[in-house]
């Protein structure tokens, strides 16, 4: 009994770790642009498959490194890729809009347009064939007893802890950490401290979608079977998780993603499988009503 | 003349708050600019630091020149941190989620490394405002509004900004609060600070500038020094109570 806990509990944390990643995309952009990037799914699945891409040059090319090796480049190749390509994103659609004064009801529909047309796009260049992933390093199952771990597993576990540390000291001790989260409380103040406002846009886009492209790699590593919408259902649970966490907090997004991680699999392991996303989602609606502002969200209050 | 501005035409949209507003100030001066509520007082700070966003308000016509050069193509940030100009806005917009001190680290954020100058600035500010030092881990938010206030404006002072607009800076201020924020704000000018201050409370504003200005509905209506527009019998009619 205390083992298929801890199983489970460990196969818990490796999912969750998945939506805790792409969830502090959701949390950092909404934070700073107050903005809900809905096409930030799709930039994990395009995290996926430049890394698939990559892999497959490096690995099954002319160059045939080793698969460590491969990993080793593969990580930083991808990421900084993606965080191109959410620049881009944020340049050539978010931007113009927010130049003009949109209101944020068409960038939000703008963001789930990106969304779209990047699962589409995917799909008409690239063929509705799944694309499979490269096994990069050699599986390794460590038994506990009862319970198996395999290294990929750890691995993914460990990389999203990671990070999260290296994203907490960024958000709190550097500068432009205090501006991203100076920002989302008075964004009007921000330029009167010297401060360009799209240098810190384009940086919290970096950050954001270099760890979907993170999420991508060990998604694909995980689950080496790669389609255009893998990013869209993922996508929206992350940013649910990211919701109930608190939206706009880091700590909530990374709590939330494994909170929703370990709800998913605890009803998998007690229901059949059909019933895991109505039971999961009604626990976080719950969760919503009790506390509309999230685990972790704070209620802005003013002086007058 | 440190800035110039020239016959300033602002809109909303469709609606013209300025109407070809023209003053100067020189440097190591106090000008103060006076009237009463919607008189467009706010408006012509913003358009000097270029702050309006999209849908706020638009230069239409006129120039703000600023030791002669044009500031209506800079962008906001490059006002504070190239031409040195800063603002202490009207509602404090101090960053509540922050503390004090990442507050007044934040307004550095455009002068690089640490150095001798900034150290020195961070002294200079906590012995200006000894509440500053003694909340500086506190979450700002939490600090009352007279603190605000002087969080708002020590905050343009590490900027390292050698001209200062104020926005309403007794707003929210019990009157010693206000005593001392105006005596920090005489000291920061007998120390070379040249400042454009705004104010609704005319009688404060002329015993504390140099010269003045007197804004009405978007013109300029009166001018003069302090002690002229204090004895104008208009001035003393309309702002100054009798």
């Amino acid at each position: 009994m205390l083992d298929s806990i801890i199983q489970n509990l460990f196969n818990a944390l490796q999912w969750g770790s998945f939506y805790s990643l792409i969830a502090l995309g959701y949390t950092l952009v909404y934070g700073v642009l107050r903005l809900i990037n809905f096409a930030h799914g799709d930039i994990f699945m395009v995290g996926a498959y430049i890394a698939y891409f990559i892999a497959i040059f490096l690995f099954k090319g002319s160059l045939s490194l080793s698969g460590g090796l491969t990993l080793a480049l593969v990580i930083p190749l991808t990421m900084i890729l993606t965080a191109m390509f959410g620049v881009t994103l944020e340049r050539i659609a978010y931007r113009p809009l927010r130049r003009k004064g949109a209101n944020r009801l068409y960038v939000v529909i703008t963001a789930l347009m990106c969304g779209l047309i990047l699962e589409n796009g995917n799909l008409a260049f690239l063929g509705a064939s799944r694309k499979s992933f490269p096994e990069l390093i050699d599986k390794v199952v460590y038994n506990f007893g009862m319970i198996s771990m395999t290294n990929l597993k750890i691995g993914v576990i460990i990389s999203s802890i990671i990070v999260y540390f290296i994203l907490n000291a960024i958000i709190s001790k550097t500068k432009i950490g205090m501006a991203m989260r100076a920002i989302s409380y008075d964004k009007f103040a921000i330029p009167l401290m010297g401060i360009p406002i799209d240098t810190i846009i384009v940086f919290t886009f970096i950050l954001g979608s270099s760890l979907a492209g993170l999420a991508g790699i060990l998604f694909a590593m995980s689950y080496p079977i790669l389609d255009p919408f893998m990013g869209a259902i993922i996508g929206w649970k992350a940013f649910i998780a990211a919701v109930v966490g608190g939206i706009g907090d880091i700590k909530g997004a990374f709590v939330g993603g494994f909170l929703l991680g370990i709800v998913e699999i605890l009803v998998v392991a007690v229901f059949p499988s059909t019933f895991r996303d109505l039971i999961a989602f009604s626990i976080l609606l719950i969760i919503l009503v009790i506390k509309p502002t999230g685990l972790f969200g704070v209620a802005k209050s003013t002086k007058i | 003349m440190l800035l110039e501005i020239k016959n300033l035409y602002v809109k909303y949209g469709n609606i013209e708050a300025l109407h070809g507003i023209s003053f100067t100030v020189d440097k190591g001066e106090i000008v103060t600019l006076i009237g009463a509520n919607g008189a467009g007082k706010t408006t012509t700070l913003h358009a000097i630091t270029r702050v309006p966003p999209p849908e706020g308000s638009k230069v239409s016509g006129g120039d703000i020149l600023y030791n002669g050069k044009s500031l209506l193509n800079v962008p906001a940030h490059s006002i504070v941190a190239d031409y040195n100009i800063a603002l202490a806005p009207e509602g404090r917009h101090i960053f509540g989620n922050l503390t004090v001190e990442e507050n007044l680290k934040l307004a550095t954020y455009s002068r690089g490394a640490e150095d001798e100058s900034l150290k020195k600035d961070y002294e200079r500010v906590y012995a200006l405002f000894p509440k500053m030092s003694e909340r500086r881990h506190q979450r700002s938010e939490t600090l009352s509004g007279g603190e605000q206030q002087m969080l708002s404006v020590s905050r343009a002072i590490m900027t390292s900004c050698n001209f200062i607009l104020l926005d309403e800076p007794s707003m929210g201020l019990s009157p010693l609060l206000m005593y001392d924020m105006f005596r920090v704000l005489k000291q920061l000018n007998e120390e070379g600070m040249t400042i454009l201050l705004i104010e609704q409370n005319a009688n404060l504003a002329l015993k504390f500038a140099h010269r003045g200005y007197v804004l009405d509905t978007g013109e300029i209506v009166a001018s003069g020094t302090a002690s002229e527009l204090l004895s104008n019998p208009d001035v003393k009619k309309a702002y100054l109570g009798g």
